[in-house]
């Protein structure tokens, strides 16, 4: 910037966070930027509400939950390194975390609820510009419930206790009357299952190998 | 003897399942083994995949900005606002000069911002040009930011590597092959910096950009190592 006769003004122009990549927003919070926060929020907020209200049914509880994970960010932001695993990786763990911490603390917890990924109504797609990122999301969810149908009933049983009741094996063990070993085993083929599934559609979504 | 891995209980743990006395054991072991921490990376993006395909809720919109409101709560502010990286970079002149300066320029700033938002309510405001990084600092990243007119832009960058006190890094305007001076700037430890283009010409009227390392204060023309360039 010069002064005197060539004075030049200088404006300052908004930032279109939209176009920064997780890891960007994620290194701008660590400078405090909120708005960045703000763009990380709006980017992944409904996967965290929806990851907790799925679980603790409760709107009050998802949202005190959904506001926590965004703080936690805040606040941690400098000691996460992203070259580890995905930013949505690490925020999705935060709200799992909290929203399994919160149902677990409740004195009763449901018994006989049915839990399933089978007849779940569709997104609602939030704005006309947001047309095609709806679209491919939608398309991945096709092929979670995709991989989730090839498991074998009694797998896909365990998968939904755990995803969306937050039973640990010994309480799922109890739940069905088998033993803890059978959960055990039965969880961890499922996940395997659906992770070499869901990795081999990735590798021919980007024509690349893992 | 070392510790063996946990991989059986990885997939249990990413969903939280395992009960408490295995999940304090895997957590432990988790801190010190990079194998078994990568395989866990792995199952949390199975989880992500569960929860997408499970029914999507949005949140209240008021969440957002009481979200923002506890951030912005003093305890927790940690580090230099903006402003005050902007103070740290004015020229060091005295005290009272330096502060009058500083107000006269956000006080025109803002009443020129203000006029050109006012001519300009119904139309797109920005354009934003990527900046793709070089072999010299492969994890940089940047963009500028220029007016739909062109007249005005910022450039904010990432990942670049700090400089030593000789040296700065300097903003090429491209134009039928000859470069102009943006202006040179500095970065901080952890690469992030920024500058308030200054432009002879609008910059609508450059074809290209781009950024190198040059002794401290600018070069006429470009003699260092290109760390970052785009095309308009």
């Amino acid at each position: 910037m010069s002064v005197g006769s060539n004075l030049t003004l200088v404006i300052i122009v908004p930032m279109d966070y939209t176009k920064f990549d997780d890891p960007t927003l994620l290194r701008l919070v660590t400078r405090q930027d909120e708005n960045a926060l703000g763009a990380l929020y709006d980017r992944f907020s409904r996967l965290v509400y929806s990851m907790a209200l799925n679980v603790v049914n409760d709107e009050a509880a998802a949202e005190e939950i959904t506001q926590d994970v965004f703080l936690n960010v805040w606040k941690k932001a400098s000691s996460y390194d992203v070259s580890h695993a995905k930013v949505v990786t690490w925020i999705a763990s935060i709200a799992r975390h909290r929203a399994i911490d919160i149902l677990r603390a409740r004195s009763v917890r449901p018994v006989n609820q049915e839990f399933s990924w089978e007849e779940e109504p569709l997104l609602e797609i939030a704005s006309p510009l947001d047309v095609e990122k709806e679209a491919e999301l939608h398309q991945r969810q096709q092929k979670v419930r995709l991989a989730l149908t090839k498991l074998p009933q009694d797998q896909r049983k365990v998968m939904a206790l755990a995803y969306f009741g937050g039973y640990s094996h010994s309480e799922m063990a109890k739940m069905l009357n088998e033993p803890i070993g059978t959960v055990k085993t039965r969880l961890r083929l499922a996940m395997q299952k659906l992770r070499q599934f869901l990795d081999e559609e990735r590798i021919q979504e980007s024509g690349s190998s893992v | 003897m070392l510790e063996e891995h946990i991989f059986d209980l990885i997939p249990a743990y990413a969903l939280e399942a395992l009960d408490a006395e295995e999940a304090q054991k895997a957590a432990h072991h988790l801190e010190h083994c990079p194998a078994c921490q990568e395989e866990l990376d792995a199952y949390r993006l199975v989880v992500v995949d569960l929860a997408l395909a499970s029914p999507q809720h949005f949140p209240p919109l008021p969440l957002k900005e009481r979200l923002l409101k506890q951030v912005r709560q003093p305890a927790l502010q940690n580090s230099p606002g903006l402003l005050q990286q902007l103070w740290q970079r004015v020229p060091r002149l005295s005290p009272l000069w330096s502060l009058a300066s500083l107000v006269l320029i956000l006080v025109l700033a803002s009443s020129n911002l203000f006029f050109w938002q006012q001519s300009r309510q119904n139309q797109p405001k920005l354009r934003s040009i990527s900046l793709t990084s070089t072999d010299a600092a492969p994890n940089a990243t940047g963009m500028l930011v220029v007016s739909i007119d062109g007249e005005h832009g910022t450039l904010v960058v990432d990942g670049l590597p700090a400089l030593d006190n000789s040296q700065q890094y300097q903003l090429w305007l491209i134009e039928d092959g000859k470069r102009t001076s943006g202006g040179v700037f500095s970065v901080d430890p952890e690469g992030y910096g920024f500058l308030w283009v200054d432009s002879p010409r609008p910059l609508s009227s450059y074809q290209g950009f781009g950024i190198t390392i040059e002794p401290f204060g600018g070069s006429p023309g470009p003699t260092g190592n290109k760390v970052l360039g785009g095309q308009s």
